[in-house]
């Protein structure tokens, strides 16, 4: 029985060492060149080039026997080394370390043009040593007797959107999406089995209207990073890895690779624009150093909590729905009106999975709620909204529970059904990042007979979706709905290009046709549990947000106005989905 | 991303902004005029040094160069407007630019019709929001028409601007 390859930990879970500089070294000592699977190509061999690249060193490449160059940086001596070179059509590409450096360059050659782009890649270059750094030198190769091109590859955001699935010759498997012109999203089937999708920054680099050039840099976990040039319409690729694994061993090899089409999601710039890099590398008026990017490292600027320091925070401050100007206001600039619908009604929320609560609305925005078996009645503030008709979503915070416990809870009036997404502190890693469990179950009140069996249930029919959200002017983003377990967000720059993303693991529930309730953990992230109750019909979501920093414990109200961004066809990528299944 | 937005009337400067400019150099005069004709040319001189500073003015706030816009204000009111407006644009299909010196002519008035292109940030209270300025963005971008009225005063034989309202059409 073939297994499905689910590690240890996944890949945010990782403790990566903290590799030294002379500990990289030591790995990168006697490294003769990259392996491969597939025959290297031997299109260089005897040959001699010269590239030129426009803001970054000229190359003085001599290609010999057996995998083996010499190359001068700038006129300087020449020194022996290793190499692997692949071909994919016109394109050559070849890479390269230079011997008793962390660094060496792999370079892309349009043979038909004589373009080339270069990138240099380096370890040690930021404070965790292992993360591959890269910088990108357009150019050409220089042609005696002739002038230099004035052409150049140039970035784009020509491959925004677009999604493949792609084996290499390695035998490994992946899902990799494009949903922005600055990062992108990848689901490792082969080497973590697929559960949950990761992002990294990317570059993408437009040869021509087939041909690009992608890299990824797996900052925020291994540093590994990867490049490749992909033929859209054959869906080939050829690139190179070069990182060091969760084991510390150094991967250095090229791939080929084919793969499948999954989709095209929409592009949101303006018409015209296929301006690439849309993130600034360096803040307004700094010149950025070599190879600056923007990066997105929500683990490094994360507060990591105790448990002792989660329960004086949230003792010391907890707020439910606050004002305007409260912790995550920012969120609920287009959220719908609230609903008191609730305001004097009595009920029960009988969960098949947790002890039953029991609730007196006393108004539109006080509750009181108990535990079935409890005594005592405590009160909550609460607010509630009326996604579609009989739907109601409302949310409340748990005061007095040891888990300091949030309530986000769709319950359908018509069906008599409720699902509660249930948040709670003190989870294993960090004890401010929120835990979610998933309650199913029915609503018991006066003039209600809930069904016996029927509940909402889990449901894959998200799964590929792709949904923009602006929450607010100037907050604006997009879910890409990648496994049935995990969803990526994107945020959109000032252009209305993807920018920056990120993403956590996810579920989802069918509540009725086209309204579904889900969730996202921003786990290793800042720990959030976002809740949100997606209405495709009027394109409107409506949640709860549930937090617990060092500034207290809060649950707040998002609601946005949403399109609909497209669909990659990727269910039949996971063994097993999740449509119908019951907890 | 842009809004427009109709702003309720609100004061950018409240007051004490010194951004000083010197008169216009003048030749000396070939002839010697009657005191209506020597106001009058003062008149017009002062309307020609106050039009130069606005269009100076507009300068350092278009540019974005909010340390030199600094150095020409009051150390204590300088920055907040320089962060807040983005760009000032002449409105012209609004009313011509009107400049009134004061018969003392120490102090003056200006209307300048245009559109004001202001950035607010964004509140980093939610993951998507410092997501946003971790990308350089984070901001609301607001234009709108109005009316920039703009008090000098004379310091010293230079004109200063003392005030800046802008309100809303």
């Amino acid at each position: 029985m073939p297994k499905t390859p689910y590690p240890k930990e996944q890949m945010h879970r990782i403790a990566y060492t903290k590799l030294s500089q002379q500990q990289i070294a030591d790995k990168l000592t006697g490294v003769k060149g990259p392996t491969s699977v597939s025959a290297l190509s031997d299109v260089f061999s005897g040959k001699s080039m010269r590239i030129i690249t426009d803001k970054g060193p000229a190359l003085t490449y001599t290609f010999g026997r057996n995998n083996r160059l010499s190359v001068g940086e700038n006129g300087a001596n020449a020194v022996d080394l290793g190499y692997g070179a692949l071909t994919l059509n016109n394109i050559s590409f070849f890479s390269h370390l230079i011997a008793g450096t962390q660094r060496g360059y792999s370079v892309v050659v349009d043979q038909d043009t004589n373009l080339a782009t270069v990138f240099e890649l380096w370890f040690s270059g930021y404070q965790d040593n292992r993360e591959v750094q890269r910088e990108i030198y357009y150019g050409y190769v220089e042609q005696p007797g002739q002038p230099a091109p004035t052409a150049r590859h140039v970035p784009t955001n020509r491959v925004e959107g677009k999604g493949f699935y792609w084996k290499q010759d390695t035998g490994a498997e992946t899902l990799e999406f494009y949903p922005s012109a600055a990062y992108s999203h990848f689901v490792e089937l082969s080497r973590f089995g697929g559960e949950l999708g990761f992002c990294g920054p990317s570059d993408y680099v437009r040869i021509n209207d087939d041909l690009y050039i992608y890299t990824r840099t797996e900052c925020e976990f291994s540093g590994t990073f990867t490049l490749y040039v992909m033929d859209l319409n054959r869906i080939e690729q050829i690139g190179v890895r070069l990182g060091f694994d969760a084991n510390d061993t150094l991967e250095y090899y090229l791939f080929r690779g084919e793969g499948e089409w999954l989709g095209q999601l929409a592009q949101f710039e303006k018409f015209g624009d296929e301006t690439g890099a849309p993130v600034p590398p360096a803040a307004n008026g700094e010149t950025p150093a070599k190879g600056a990017r923007r990066v997105y490292r929500p683990f490094k600027t994360m507060p990591k909590m105790t448990k002792a320091e989660v329960d004086a925070v949230c003792d010391k401050k907890t707020t439910a729905f606050a004002p305007a100007s409260g912790p995550g206001a920012s969120m609920a600039g287009n959220l719908g009106p609230a609903t008191n619908w609730l305001a004097g009604k009595k009920l029960t929320l009988r969960y098949d999975n947790a002890p039953a609560m029991e609730y007196r609305f006393e108004d539109a925005e006080t509750l009181q709620w108990r535990r079935e078996s409890d005594s005592n009645w405590t009160k909550a503030r609460y607010r509630a909204w009326e996604s579609m008709p009989g739907v109601i979503l409302f949310g409340h915070l748990l005061e007095g529970m040891p888990n300091h416990d949030g309530h986000s809870i769709v319950a359908d009036f018509h069906q008599g059904l409720v699902t509660c997404f249930n948040g709670y502190l003190n989870t294993p890693y960090y004890a401010n990042e929120a835990g979610v469990k998933t309650l199913f179950g029915v609503i018991e009140m006066q003039g209600l007979i809930p069904p016996k069996y029927n509940r909402h249930y889990f449901t894959d029919e998200m799964v590929g979706r792709a949904v923009s959200q602006n929450y607010a002017p100037g907050l604006t983003s997009m879910h890409l709905y990648s496994t049935p377990h995990s969803l990526s967000w994107i945020i959109f720059t000032t252009s209305d290009a993807g920018g920056l993303e990120w993403s956590g693991p996810a579920a989802y529930v069918k509540i009725r046709e086209g309204l579904y309730f889900l969730y996202w953990l921003e786990e290793a992230c800042n720990g959030t549990l976002g809740t949100i109750l997606v209405n495709l019909h009027t394109m409107r979501d409506v949640g709860v947000g549930y937090h617990c920093g060092e500034q207290g414990l809060s649950m707040s109200a998002v609601g946005a106005h949403e399109r609909l961004a497209g669909r990659f066809d990727i269910l039949r990528f996971y063994q097993a989905t999740t449509s119908g299944r019951m907890v | 991303m842009k809004e427009n937005a109709n702003s309720t009337r609100r004061s950018f400067l409240k007051s004490g902004l010194v951004l000083a400019a010197p008169l216009a150099a003048v030749g000396p005069p070939r002839v010697v005029a009657d005191d209506g004709l020597k106001a009058h040319l003062a008149r017009l001189e002062d309307e020609a040094a106050i039009g130069k500073l606005h269009q100076s003015w507009l300068r350092q706030i278009n540019s974005g160069s909010s340390d030199a816009l600094a150095s020409m204000f009051t150390a204590a009111h300088g920055f907040a407007f320089g962060h807040a407006v983005r760009n000032i644009a002449a409105d012209h299909a609004g009313e011509p630019d009107a400049i009134a010196v004061e018969p003392n002519g120490k102090s003056a008035t200006g209307r300048f019709h245009c559109a004001i292109e202001s950035e607010d940030a964004i509140p980093q209270d939610c993951t998507l929001a410092r997501m946003a300025h971790a990308q350089g963005g984070g901001f609301v971008r607001r234009t709108c028409r109005g009316v920039l009225k703009v008090e000098y005063v004379k310091v010293s034989s230079s004109w200063t601007v003392a005030r800046v309202e802008f309100a809303s059409v």
